[in-house]
């Protein structure tokens, strides 16, 4: 399913956060977006949802202005995960994921079988199902965060947006993220995952976004897009980028600066 | 065989999945007993204490007219009533627990009950002999008026849940003030002053009945009708709005129905607290999170509690009444407390 942004400008704390910025996602694709804290990527992937209104522009799901169709016609498609989000400590796993049905389920309607099966295989694709039973307090940061994506899993999108899913989580549990995400985009699924890992960003996505100051800075091929020189103007810190040994893969890190690590002394 | 097991299991996997087994079951089974029997006491025993075979004659035939008119015209109306008063104002407190995400949410906290109470006192001061309905309008329309109050200083581009509920408690000090101010100004109303400000179901009857079942059965079927909402809307506005819920607009109708229910029950039974805070703790405790069945359960819990404070009220120092207020407030708090110490 194609999601495409349209001149989209959005206000965030009385500034404009995203300046009239135009971003086709493809069906199929799965896509990173990255940047500097506050260069608006969250702001952006709340606006390419319903989660924000833009103040001009128009998100376009598959053609459709996703401001005229229903909110719950919107959330059977597009499921946005945001960050970290605190509520629900009380549920057990299972009550959580179950409220992703919510979209697809009438008012005074009994749950039906579709409705058991997409709750079962979302906590079973987020390998949450040992987990059904424990209340989301009870959870370690891991197994928290891995129950939210079984919630929006529920809900069967086929186009996902997440917000810096990987952070809070050790190198495993990150690595786990991005191996269930892309399992998930091999199934069809269409993904935006905002990221602050460069590293995870290369190595998973096919797709980078670099944004900066509220605009698209760099848009392409994780080869194209990881470079130095748009690497250092995106970020405003010196950047080197090498070749994964055993893939090839472009892998970006800050470059050592003598100038702002200076030579050990003694503290005052 | 095999075929057998696995749709056994299969339905107690879906039976765990919506709900803790069979507890919600026993739970209902459970306090239905306890309702019947409160009836039968509630019916038996008052002023004049009826045999059973009263009670059944009373029921039953009008040639007994007495023990018939003591059934009919007052111990079963104020049995009803206190059981709709209760399941009313604990389904608003199920409500606004869940709409403010905050545990110690109830009406009489977030004020609405006093907003209902000031139109109450105010239409008693103008017009003592104000009939039934004219009085459980007056209160349905304080108590919109406080929940548009509520949320008007709650809102600031959307409503947050925090200052849903400070708004809420500096509302509640401030109608209380003004009840209490009004009330004392009128002396001749010292008594029935007493009975209304604590809470009580003196006097209730069919026109009572009539006058508040009509906003409070819609009100209980609108809350019951909003509860898949009320689930969502309890993970947060943004996982909320990504589910498809249309965050503002589910509270204003959260709350319209929050300040219906509260008034219809302030009209009969003045300013009961407590029964909108506790409910909903001890259903929860029985059938869990999911707000569809958690709003019947507190209905229920509600209904036997009232029905339950109120025959304490009528017999613990018969022929005199307590006011029933008194009592939910006695009971409520410590259990309160212990859910606090204990199961929180």
């Amino acid at each position: 399913m194609r999601l495409e942004a349209e001149a989209l400008t959005l206000e965030y704390g009385g500034r404009r956060a995203v300046d009239g910025v135009s971003l086709a996602i493809q069906s199929g694709e799965m896509v990173a977006i990255v940047g500097p804290n506050g260069s608006g990527k969250s702001t952006l992937l709340r606006g390419m949802s319903r989660l924000q209104k833009p103040s001009s522009g128009r998100v376009l799901l598959d053609g459709r202005d996703i401001r005229g169709m229903g909110a719950r016609e919107v959330a059977r498609d597009l499921a946005i995960l945001t960050q970290s989000p605190e509520a629900g400590l009380d549920l057990t796993v299972r009550e959580l994921v179950w409220r992703g049905r919510y979209p697809h389920q009438g008012i005074l309607q009994r749950p039906t079988p579709p409705d058991f099966e997409a709750v079962e295989w979302a906590m079973d694709a987020a390998d949450v199902t040992a987990l059904a039973g424990r209340a989301l307090g009870a959870l370690s940061g891991g197994e928290r965060q891995r129950a939210w994506i079984a919630l929006a899993l529920a809900q069967q999108p086929r186009v996902m947006l997440l917000d810096e899913p990987t952070s809070f989580l050790d190198i495993r549990h990150q690595v786990e993220v991005m191996h269930l995400l892309r399992r998930l985009n091999a199934q069809g699924m269409t993904i935006v995952v905002v990221l602050h890992d460069l590293l995870l960003a290369g190595r998973f996505c096919d797709r980078i976004v670099a944004m900066t100051g509220g605009s698209v800075a760099f848009d392409g091929p994780p080869a194209a897009v990881l470079e130095p020189d748009g690497l250092e103007r995106v970020f405003g810190v010196p950047m080197m980028v090498i070749a994964d040994p055993e893939t090839g893969q472009p892998i970006a890190l800050p470059r050592p600066d003598p100038a702002l690590c200076p030579a050990a002394r003694p503290l005052p | 065989m095999a075929g057998m097991a696995t749709t056994i299991e299969g339905s107690a996997r879906q039976r765990a999945a919506l709900g803790r087994g069979s507890r919600p079951l026993l739970f209902v089974a459970g306090i239905l007993v306890v309702l019947l029997g409160l009836a039968y006491l509630s019916v038996a025993y008052g002023a004049r204490t009826l045999s059973p075979s009263e009670v059944w004659s009373g029921l039953t035939t009008e040639s007994d007219a007495l023990n018939h008119a003591i059934v009919w015209q007052i111990r079963l109306p104020r049995l009803v009533d206190g059981m709709l008063v209760g399941a009313a104002l604990a389904v608003a407190g199920c409500l606004l627990q869940g709409v403010t995400r905050n545990p110690l949410a109830d009406p009489t906290i977030l004020g609405i009950t006093a907003a209902s109470g000031l139109a109450s006192a105010t239409a008693m001061v103008i017009e003592p002999q104000i009939p039934t309905w004219g009085m459980a309008a007056a209160c349905v329309g304080g108590g919109l008026v406080g929940a548009g109050l509520l949320f008007f200083i709650a809102w600031r581009g959307q409503i947050s849940p925090i200052r849903l509920a400070l708004a809420g408690v500096a509302m509640s000090a401030f109608f209380g003030a003004a009840i209490v101010a009004l009330l004392s100004s009128s002396r001749t109303f010292l008594q029935t002053s007493l009975g209304f400000l604590a809470g009580g179901l003196y006097g209730a009857d069919w026109r009572d009945f009539r006058a508040t079942a009509v906003y409070i059965v819609p009100g209980i079927l609108g809350a019951f009708l909003l509860a898949g909402r009320l689930n969502v809307l309890a993970l947060g506005d943004d996982v909320a709005s990504g589910l498809g819920i249309l965050t503002d607009r589910t509270r204003v109708a959260i709350l319209v129905v929050c300040g219906v229910l509260t008034a219809a029950a302030v009209a009969v039974a003045g300013l009961v607290s407590f029964v909108g805070l506790v409910c909903p703790h001890l259903a929860r405790f029985a059938v869990g999170n999911d707000n569809r069945r958690l709003i019947p359960a507190s209905a229920l819990t509600g209904a036997t509690l009232v029905a339950a404070a109120d025959l304490a009220a009528r017999v613990v120092i018969a022929p005199y009444e307590i006011p029933m207020g008194i009592i939910t407030a006695g009971v409520g708090a410590p259990f309160l407390l212990y859910l606090v110490k204990f199961r929180g």
